[in-house]
């Protein structure tokens, strides 16, 4: 009998040799989405289970770096101006509303889509800061939190006595995040909006073709400056977080939203410290890649739509073939080998002449083509090309499908909803962000957090609601 | 607009807005070349003129010109009634107010409509629960109707 302290190779489960354990490898596509599980990310735990946070936040930017947290399992506090509300569920598309009830007595009121993805899992209710009474909740919340973001103007919190030089009093291990348009220094009072960020960091000024093809300094249709910057403030809590288990104490973050647009303007700055030189902006093409662009094509994929917005605007396509095999392949595509001939060299293209030219023939090309053609040529011979998707494109698009990027939830609140943000910030084996709402009415979690969690009386939240302090 | 003074001498159109010009005689000066042209206008149609009168001392400039054939410079793109239609933005789906819906894309009910029961919790609290069955029983009777017909999709 063998002895049973010896551990034997053969008798152990799993693969005996290596190239046995190659073999028994599940293929990586299928390791993938055997891990990732998409579709089940509520059978697994959330990351920050444990955090309780506190968003006293407006519009997108600051929302969004707590949605962040609320998406990765903390429990949010949301709290909003009694009947009012954050404004952003009254500001867009074009003041049109969509989700009902927005809250008890306005019966008639809705709240905009606009809001979607930006205070996700959060618990909602109302308090009026302004007011005495409202001072004893406010800080026994501070209390049993770990932080708190706000997007009031700089000194406004601390005139209400609940900026960080008072918390830090009650609740030595409190982050708190301010999130605004400037910050301390000389533009103090400045407020923010996005296209401010996009403006006064200078992105706006290199985004859009040049003023010589007839562009203008473009700012991003969609507020992706809030997005982008409310996600930097994510980053910081964290690392707050992290910090706070290492020294026990709280951080207070300032984050100016102009700053953090600078980041994107990748090497600008220094180009500027460099040689003085005032970069230009060069629309869908590139200064460093040559052919790497987009393009317009002559016809739409959508000619009979009734939306201008598929029936004029689906022509645009992506191409990229810069380096000299698939470029000379591109030419030869467009039954232009004398431009091969004209820029043989990487170098030679990349000029801003050559690029004018090359892009002007590209698209004589495309002019009487539709986009999925120039598609349908360029990928047959090699060459990367893809279209300028619209959102109807992404919904469709099976890629995004599958890795639900895309899909649809069934709100529990307000119904059917497809959404694409809290899937669409990488996956996790472990634990994936999820959404269990979208967002809630004015004041829902009213009774939650007063009564359940501090304690207070019905009564005494049923007088308070009376007296529009909450 | 009322009406239009089209200058052929600079091929500016100079615009004759009914604020000013409903009820107005007088001369007005061409916007971009300064020509005089005299008009008498009533209840917003021209009675006379546009006449030039080179040399004479104009009462006015008109508020808006711009020259359409060279493309527009003055006035900007999507002015109602200056340049041709704004085709890009789909007014036909934004009508500045709301759009009462009450099933999704894939026919799948969604709160989407005023007014809506209130929620009788305390302090405008709300569950965590839209009880459609409950609450809104007609359209979850359309709902049943669309799943019977085989309209609810999954995408």
């Amino acid at each position: 009998m063998a002895d049973p302290r010896e551990v034997r190779l053969e008798d152990l489960p799993g693969p005996k040799s290596r190239e046995e354990l190659e073999d028994m490898k599940a293929p990586y596509e299928e390791y993938c989405r055997k891990i990732f599980d998409v579709g089940n990310e509520f059978i697994k735990p959330g990351a920050l289970e444990g955090v309780r946070w506190m968003s006293c936040t407006m519009y997108i930017f600051t929302p969004h770096a707590v949605a962040n947290l609320g998406e990765l399992g903390a429990e949010i506090i949301k709290i909003e101006f009694p009947r009012v509300a954050d404004p952003m569920r009254h500001t867009s598309p074009f003041n049109e509303c969509y989700f009902y009830p927005l809250h008890d007595t306005r019966p008639h009121s809705g709240t905009g889509i606009g809001v979607l993805n930006a205070n996700v899992n959060e618990y909602y209710i109302s308090l009026d800061y302004h007011r005495e009474e409202a001072k004893e909740p406010f800080y026994r919340l501070v209390k049993m939190s770990d932080g708190l973001t706000e997007c009031y103007r700089p000194g406004t919190f601390d005139r209400w006595k609940q900026s960080y030089r008072y918390l830090q009093e009650i609740n030595p291990r409190f982050i708190y995040v301010w999130g605004g348009g400037f910050g301390y220094g000389p533009k103090a009072f400045g407020g923010s909006y996005d296209i401010l960020g996009q403006s006064h960091a200078g992105l706006a000024s290199i985004t859009g073709f040049h003023e010589d093809f007839g562009g203008h300094p473009v700012k991003h249709t969609n507020w992706c400056i809030d997005w982008y910057s409310g996600t930097q403030i994510t980053v910081a809590i964290l690392a707050a977080l992290y910090w706070r288990r290492k020294t026990g104490l709280g951080t207070m973050i300032e984050f100016s939203q102009v700053q953090a647009a600078t980041r994107c303007c990748g090497y600008t700055v220094p180009l500027y410290g460099r040689f003085g030189i005032v970069r230009q902006r060069w629309g869908n093409w590139d200064t460093q890649l040559c052919v790497h662009g987009i393009i317009i094509c002559g016809k739409s994929d959508y000619p009979n739509e009734k939306n201008p917005q598929l029936r004029n605007e689906a022509r645009y396509v992506m191409v990229s073939a810069f380096n000299d095999a698939d470029f000379k392949e591109l030419c030869d595509v467009i039954k232009r080998k004398d431009l091969y001939e004209k820029y043989k060299t990487h170098k030679e293209r990349v000029k801003a002449e050559a690029q004018v030219e090359i892009y002007k023939v590209l698209e004589e090309w495309a002019a009487d083509k539709s986009r999925s053609e120039v598609v349908r040529i360029l990928t047959e011979a090699g060459i990367l090309a893809m279209p300028v998707k619209n959102d109807k494109e992404v919904y469709e698009s099976e890629h995004f499908r599958q890795r639900g990027t895309v899909r649809w939830i069934d709100d529990p609140m307000f119904g059917d909803m497809v959404v694409q943000s809290t899937y669409s910030t990488g996956l996790f084996s472990e634990t994936p962000r999820r959404k269990f709402w979208d967002f809630r009415p004015v004041g829902a979690d009213n009774v939650k957090i007063y009564h359940e969690l501090l304690g207070y009386p019905i009564s005494t939240i049923k007088e308070w609601y009376e007296k529009n302090i909450i | 607009m009322c009406d239009i003074i089209w200058c052929k001498k600079c091929n500016t159109v100079n615009y004759l807005d009914p604020y000013c010009f409903w009820n107005w005689e007088g001369k007005i000066k061409c916007a971009d070349c300064g020509e005089v042209y005299y008009i008498y206008m009533i209840q917003g149609h021209m009675y006379k003129g546009p006449e030039p009168r080179p040399g004479e001392e104009p009462d006015i400039l008109p508020l808006y010109a711009d020259k359409p054939l060279d493309g527009y410079v003055n006035i900007l793109p999507g002015t109602e009634g200056k340049t041709r239609p704004y085709n890009c933005t789909p007014r036909h789906i934004y009508l500045g107010k709301a759009d009462h819906r009450k099933f999704s894309i894939r026919n799948r009910p969604m709160r989407a409509w005023a007014p809506q029961p209130p929620s009788a919790g305390i302090a405008g609290s709300q569950g965590y629960y839209w009880d459609i069955k409950k609450l809104s029983p007609e359209v979850w009777e359309e709902y049943q109707e669309k799943i019977k017909r085989g309209e609810v999709k999954d995408w």
